[in-house]
């Protein structure tokens, strides 16, 4: 059992009958679920992007749009995130406040730094001059790629959104004095959380932005 | 399992190593994914083995130590697992379903110039060029000596024979004229044979080549052009 889950039988937080505590069974429930949900819109892409190969009889070459440097660097800021963030469930479990408060601060940031380039990225696909990508065409083509591919890493984002508002909550918390090792079960939740949408990138990344440059 | 020791804060103290040290080496991986990229070194499907590979890794790596399933009860690991497999099911299956992009191989449309030949097995629709007039016959025949006319109907339109190769199957092929002052339609639907090699007789009001002409193969959820 982890350490989350022993202060919650100490602090008399509702367990089920097999010991875990509700709000962590909630949670890795919802996140098996979110999986599926993932699951299909990744396959949706492959599969699209399989069958609508070419626009306009020319073979599709996605390359000309993308831009991996900012991608991969977006890759990197995500996953320094989630140290923070698996620092900051520790430093709660220790009981250091100080140090919760500094890494869910760094995590939010390196979230937003992670939202500011997808908004810069799809604002520069949709006005990549003779390369526009929009939902519903390439190169002023009717096409199926932007569709599948901005709802595939618009869902995530708006995951990573929803992820930083939820830390931002915390922090805000933090700043009012009741803040204790009571809430390392919610913090590690939130964590649980936020290292998903880490892992839902983790396999975006290579599966729609990399292959493209391997096929 | 458990991994609760006797002093938790000592314990969180020896995470923070594990927390680093994993953080750096997916960076590490995440490095060589990109590099493998830049270099394209390796044949494609050895690229995309080795990022199915690397990112497996990380996957792994960052739901075992940072969200803490190492130290947490199995049935955690389980109830995540349920949703992965269905999810990868959920892949695969599609996956299975999608059926092979049919490609057109050839695709030609060219005039037909046969001349009239004695003595030659004619079938049905066979068309003949005589005297600069075209000529098509209405069942099967063995010419004579001599062409005679009354054995063939005479064409006002001018014949081309469409003829197309097609690999990978297909479930419905159409091919329509770019030109509405030359009209044809053709809509044929095979039975799905992973090879087709066909030919048809299309008569033109005007001399036509391929670029003419649009084909579009179907094969179930996929469609094919060629212009």
């Amino acid at each position: 059992m982890s350490d989350a889950s022993a202060h919650a039988l100490d602090n008399h937080e509702p367990v089920t009958s097999t010991g875990i505590p509700n709000k962590k069974v909630l949670m890795w429930a919802f996140l098996g679920s979110d999986c599926m949900f993932f699951g299909t819109l990744i396959s949706t892409h492959l599969i699209y992007r399989k069958i609508s190969a070419t626009v306009g009889g020319n073979f599709l070459d996605i390359r000309d749009v993308f831009d991996i440097e900012l991608t991969s660097f977006s890759t990197f800021i995500l996953l320094a995130s989630s140290l923070f963030m698996a620092l900051a469930v520790s430093a709660i479990h220790k009981g250091n406040l100080s140090s919760t408060r500094l890494m869910l601060f760094g995590t939010i940031i390196f979230g937003t730094i992670f939202l500011a380039c997808q908004v810069y990225e799809f604002t520069h696909f949709v006005h990549a001059p003779g390369n526009e990508l929009t939902l519903s065409t390439y190169r002023g083509e009717p096409h199926v790629f932007g569709s599948t591919f901005y709802v595939l890493t618009g869902t995530h984002g708006t995951h990573v959104a929803i992820g930083v508002f939820w830390l931002l909550g915390w922090l805000a918390y933090s700043f009012t004095g009741k803040m204790s090792t009571a809430h390392a079960l919610d913090v590690e939740i939130c964590g649980l959380y936020w290292h998903f949408v880490d892992i839902v990138w983790i396999i975006i990344f290579p599966v729609v932005y990399l292959m493209e440059y391997a096929l | 399992m458990s991994g609760h020791s006797e002093d938790p804060v000592a314990e969180e103290s020896k995470r923070f190593f594990t927390f680093f040290n994993l953080s750096m080496i997916l960076v590490a991986i995440t490095g060589i994914e990109i590099v493998i990229i830049y270099v394209q070194t390796f044949e494609s499907a050895s690229i995309i083995g080795i990022l199915f590979a690397t990112s497996i890794t990380k996957f792994c790596g960052v739901i075992w130590w940072f969200m803490h399933l190492r130290w947490d009860k199995f049935l955690n690991t389980v109830l995540f697992l349920m949703g992965l497999v269905i999810a990868l099911g959920t892949y695969f299956a599609v996956i299975y379903m999608a059926d092979a992009h049919p490609v057109v191989e050839k695709f030609e449309v060219s005039k037909i110039e046969n001349s009239w030949k004695p003595d030659h097995e004619y079938k049905s629709n066979d068309v003949v060029l005589e005297n600069g007039v075209y000529y098509q016959t209405k069942s099967d025949r063995k010419s004579g000596k001599s062409f005679q006319p009354k054995n063939w109907e005479k064409l006002d339109s001018i014949p081309h024979l469409v003829s197309y190769h097609i690999t990978g199957g297909a479930d419905m092929i159409e091919i329509n004229s770019k030109n509405p002052e030359n009209p044809y339609f053709l809509l044929s639907h095979p039975d799905g044979e992973e090879e087709i090699v066909e030919s048809t007789v299309a008569l033109l009001a005007a001399d036509a080549t391929a670029a003419d002409f649009r084909l579009k193969v179907r094969s179930e959820a996929f469609w094919t052009e060629a212009q």
